[in-house]
């Protein structure tokens, strides 16, 4: 059968892709060539981005191009506006950070469009060959970003860290994708999924899905392949690294979803998916129990997103309708809240190159009260308290858990976040309970952007978590349609 | 206007109205959250208004859905459990802020919105319908009982504030997961998706799971209570929190983990309870002896009153799982009694904690002479502690031990002790405090009790005699709940034990109220009970 390479309606289909790389290359350009507006670069990042998101419910159209190697459908949309979402938040908390750290650059916002290009890849992309070239375009901006602190000694050696890392990460799943090859004759998740229902599972399988697991594991920084995730935190700029910790992870948990959902009808024959539950039991432990003795705010935040990587996980163990859409409410969720949370860390005045610990955030609840409260929602969320986002998106996690017979695990996983709460609230505690020592009050700085930002995610979290119903719908109806073909 | 959701939001909306307030006007912050949680208590009496005595279901029913794909609804209602819960906690609140006029100083606009918060998230954990719904508020009322904890507490606030968190939050989260577990039996079970709690009561389960459901519950309400050994942080909270986060604590957030026992574990487990009314008796028996001598030691005011919680929420446990129509309703009567007596305490002790900056009792003795209307109230909330004849503590407690009796005398006998104990070290506080001469030159020049404090704990007097003298206005209302409730664990759990029911102890205060024969209508014939009981 011969598919002509490009269907009616494919500019249409890639659009918001289309704006943001050629946005990006054009903001690049405005900054070379008016080099005194760079002021204007943040506003007009946004303007991009809103485009972007724009276009995703007006113009698109769902089905599969590119010879069915591209699919868009509503949990694409879904997907799309998180990495957007995202996207738009790291701009409205950078624009006051770059210009504190003298770091205003295009090329900085250039390069968080274009990462969000290599997200909606991974999160369209039917062939595993797509997705990995999507999330190789993501690995190459991310490199850049977490080094664009370049004076900083931290901020070089992250960004090395992640680099190195991150090549062998990508060389285990192209490894393993070759292998999938080898075994299945194809690199499409469709014809992978029907050959998968008409075979057994060979060894060959088990070692490519084992390599496939260990590179998608280091960029979700699933335990044990999270060690880089701190310090690559630690030295990235921190809205930076509030945007690498939310949406890289969301675009990978949807190319698992794809290959899980290909591979299902073997599924049940084959211990696979005890070796992820073992993963996610890991991840929440390690991430919760390392989390406790960090001092470092980025560094705590680092080792929570680990745990709450475990928390998705869960969901991820038996893929149904259910559970992709508890994994699509989950990832809006931790984007809000665990930017948000990276933001008000981005707003406090310090050297870059030194820690950011707790003591820099003591009294800041009543020293700037929109600050405090924003992160102490965060804080709430994160550890799954009523009536946030966090709660209810964790209640999903656990309900389809419950409901698909992995009651042991999701113990595990509520014993897990037990612990996290002592790490959130102690935030809270120095927000609010401590005075700051003589001599160290950290000063915050802010804009109107981080100002927006920061209302975004606290009304973000309150509305999800007070009136979940549509979000849940929408992701539901949506699932359905993915596991439907 | 649905009567249940004004009474629930309206502290909120205050709060949040609040927020917007300039941090300097202080009278204005004050006075804000006296006037509108004066006016959810007075929405909150149209509850009596409405009123249906005899029906035994929920009444108010409020009901809309939530988030219908998981059969969750935003389901209200209350019936003769709740009723005095929601009752006390609306009457209770603006007590604080009354009490607090004078002694907040630090950061007022915070301290109100967070009561604000704290009433709706109480009152709507009562009214709760729904699971899920009951659950939120369970938990809502943590952050700000954490804050005030840690923001306006003690030297040691922030260990208790954690503590005080951790303790509680373990428990809810893992029955968390056991509310997923049950609703999603039911929806295997029924093929519809519901959250309600009177449509989960019925879901078959297998014994083991039933069991370990039934210790989920029961920790989550066992720490909330707390039931020895759970108490631990409770001590050290209320040693840490200011005098108002004191009286909402002891006054009404201890309720949750009985009205959790009455509400959910009960009906939702009825053989499991049977199964394992001994050991929770046991286990509230130690606690209620243990709370006791363990006040008795204490030097510290604050901290016997909170040991004396620990011995008095012993009873109304006791009274849950002697599982009888007047224990039960000894029990939830002994519930209210405990915030109207302990919460006076509470303040009272917070009362002269602002004038000396001393809770122990080795700094007073005499202070009756120069505080002369404050011991008066003391030694009225005292006798309201201990169970005085003719004032509240006394009906509660002897509806419960006189219930317990048929159902575990054993357990009977040895909390009647509680109650000489309780005696023995309330007199004895207010001996050391109020009595003998004044061996510290600070005490003579302690300004008396001013009007602000007064009128907070007026209240609190005419309902301890209130409810001392005329019981049957509270009993008559909760009557058909507790019945209803008693009847349907006899019937859930085929119980070859038949409930029960007193007619000699409610015959007995039938004829002390001097009111004619109270239609004591239980499950039970009557003819071998001894209604000559009461003439005594």
């Amino acid at each position: 059968m011969i598919t002509p390479l490009l269907e009616p309606g494919w500019v249409n289909a890639i659009l918001p892709e289309l704006i943001l790389c050629v946005g990006g290359m054009l903001l690049a350009l405005f900054d070379a060539f008016v080099p005194r507006a760079k002021g204007a670069l943040a506003p007009l990042a946004l303007i991009i981005f809103i485009a972007a998101a724009w276009t995703e419910n007006l113009f698109i159209q769902g089905g599969t191009f590119f010879g069915g190697t591209y699919e868009i459908s509503a949990i694409t949309m879904i997907f799309d506006l998180t990495f957007l979402l995202a996207g738009m938040l790291a701009v409205l908390f950078s624009r006051e950070y770059l210009d504190r750290q003298g770091l205003e650059d295009g090329a900085y916002y250039a390069l968080l469009m274009w990462g969000t290009v290599g997200m909606m890849m991974m999160a369209k992309g039917l062939d595993l060959l797509i997705v990995v070239l999507g999330l190789e375009i993501l690995s190459i901006c991310i490199f850049v970003l977490v080094g664009f602190h370049r004076r900083i000694p931290v901020s070089n050696e992250a960004s090395l860290k992640y680099f190195l890392m991150g090549a062998f990460a990508t060389g285990f799943i192209l490894y393993g994708t070759a292998l999938f090859y080898g075994a299945t004759a194809s690199t499409n998740f469709n014809v992978m999924g029907r050959w998968f229902a008409s075979n057994a599972a060979t060894p060959l399988l088990t070692v490519a899905f084992v390599l496939l697991m260990s590179g998608f594991g280091f960029k979700l920084a699933l335990a044990p392949f999270h060690p880089w995730a701190p310090d690559v935190y630690q030295g990235a700029p921190t809205p930076v690294a509030g945007w690498l910790s939310v949406a890289p992870k969301a675009a990978t948990l949807i190319a698992l979803v794809r290959l899980f959902d290909a591979m299902s009808p073997v599924l049940p024959k084959v211990n696979w998916m005890s070796m992820i539950a073992a993963l996610a039991i890991l991840s929440m432990i390690v991430g919760n129990a390392v989390a406790i003795v960090q001092r470092d705010l980025k560094r705590m935040l680092a080792y929570s997103g680990i745990a709450h990587v475990g928390y998705m996980m869960i969901a991820m163990l038996t893929v149904r309708d259910d559970s992709v859409a508890a994994v699509a409410v989950y990832t809006i969720t931790y984007a809000l809240m665990n930017i948000g949370a990276f933001g008000v860390v981005s707003l406090l005045v310090k050297n870059e190159n030194d820690p950011h610990t707790l003591e820099d955030i003591a009294g800041l609840g009543f020293r700037r009260k929109f600050y405090g409260f924003a992160l102490a929602i965060c804080m709430f969320s994160l550890s799954g308290l009523p009536p946030t986002a966090g709660f209810i998106s964790k209640f999903y996690i656990f309900k389809t858990a419950i409901e698909s017979g992995h009651t042991t695990v999701a113990l595990i996983g509520i014993l897990a976040s037990i612990v996290s709460v002592y790490y959130y609230l102690r935030v809270v505690y120095y927000l609010y309970m401590k005075e700051p020592a003589e001599g160290h009050v950290v000063q915050a700085g802010g804009s109107v952007f981080a100002l927006g930002a920061l209302t975004i995610a606290v009304v973000g979290i309150l509305i999800i978590g007070i009136y979940p119903s549509p979000l849940f719908q929408a992701a539901g109806n949506a699932a359905r349609v993915l596991l439907q073909q | 206007m649905p009567i249940l959701s004004t009474i629930l939001w309206l502290p909120l909306a205050a709060a949040i109205v609040l927020a917007f307030f300039p941090r300097t006007a202080d009278s204005a912050i004050k006075g804000w959250g006296l006037f509108w949680s004066t006016a959810t208590f007075i929405v909150s009496l149209a509850l009596l208004r409405g009123w249906d005595d005899a029906q035994a279901g929920f009444q108010f029913v409020e009901s809309h859905p939530w988030i219908p794909q998981w059969g969750i609804n935003y389901g209200l209602g209350v019936d003769g459990i709740t009723l005095w819960l929601v009752l006390l906690t609306t009457f209770l609140t603006p007590l604080i802020f009354l009490a607090g006029w004078n002694s907040l100083k630090k950061h007022p606009k915070e301290y109100v919105i967070s009561f604000l918060v704290m009433e709706t998230a109480m009152i709507g954990a009562f009214l709760a319908t729904d699971m899920l719904l009951f659950y939120i508020f369970f938990e809502l009322m943590l952050l700000p009982m954490y804050l005030v904890i840690g923001v306006w507490g003690g030297a040691n606030r922030i260990y208790a504030a954690i503590k005080f968190f951790l303790f509680t939050i373990a428990g809810s989260l893992l029955m968390l997961l056991a509310i997923l577990y049950l609703a999603f039996q039911s929806y295997h079970q029924t093929g519809l998706p519901s959250f309600t709690i009177t449509d989960l009561y019925g879901t078959m389960l297998d014994p083991r799971a039933a069991m370990l459901l039934f210790f989920a519950f029961s920790l989550a309400f066992a720490i909330k209570v707390p039931l020895f050994p759970l108490h631990t942080w409770l001590p050290d909270a209320h040693v840490e929190a200011p005098t108002g986060g004191s009286i909402i604590l002891a006054g009404v957030m201890l309720k949750m983990g009985t009205y959790g026992f009455l509400r959910f574990v009960l009906p939702l487990f009825p053989e499991q309870t049977e199964k394992w009314a001994g050991l929770m008796i046991t286990l509230s028996v130690i606690g209620i002896i243990y709370g006791a001598l363990v006040a008795w030691v204490q030097p510290d005011m604050k901290k016997l009153v909170a040991y004396s919680s620990v011995s008095h929420l012993g009873f109304c446990v006791l009274g849950i799982f002697a599982l009888n129509q007047t224990s039960i309703e000894g029990s939830i009567l002994q519930m209210v009694n405990h915030g109207l007596s302990t919460g006076a305490l509470f303040m009272l002790v917070g009362v002269i904690y602002e004038r000396r900056h001393t809770r122990l009792l080795a700094d007073y003795g005499g202070i009756g002479r120069t505080m002369p209307v404050f011991t008066v109230f003391f030694v009225i909330a005292v006798l309201s502690s201990v169970g005085l004849p003719g004032l509240n503590g006394f009906i509660g407690e002897f509806l419960i031990l006189s219930g317990s009796f048929k159902t575990a005398p054993v357990a009977a006998t040895f909390a009647a002790s509680g109650v000489i104990l309780a005696a023995i070290y309330l007199l004895w506080l207010v001996q050391k405090v109020f009595f003998g001469p004044i061996t510290n030159e600070e005490n003579r020049n302690i300004p008396d009790i001013a009007w602000n404090e007064i009128a907070a704990v007026v209240p609190l007097v005419v309902f301890m005699v209130w409810i001392g003298v005329r019981p049957n206005t509270f009993l008559k209302k909760m009557e058909p709940s507790v019945k209803h409730l008693v009847s349907t664990m006899q019937t859930g759990a085929e119980s070859r034990t038949p409930v029960v029911a007193d007619v000699a102890g409610s015959s007995l205060l039938v004829a002390r109220d001097s009111s004619p024969a109270r239609p004591v209508t239980t499950n039970q014939p009557p003819p071998t009970s001894n209604r000559t009981g009461g003439a005594q």
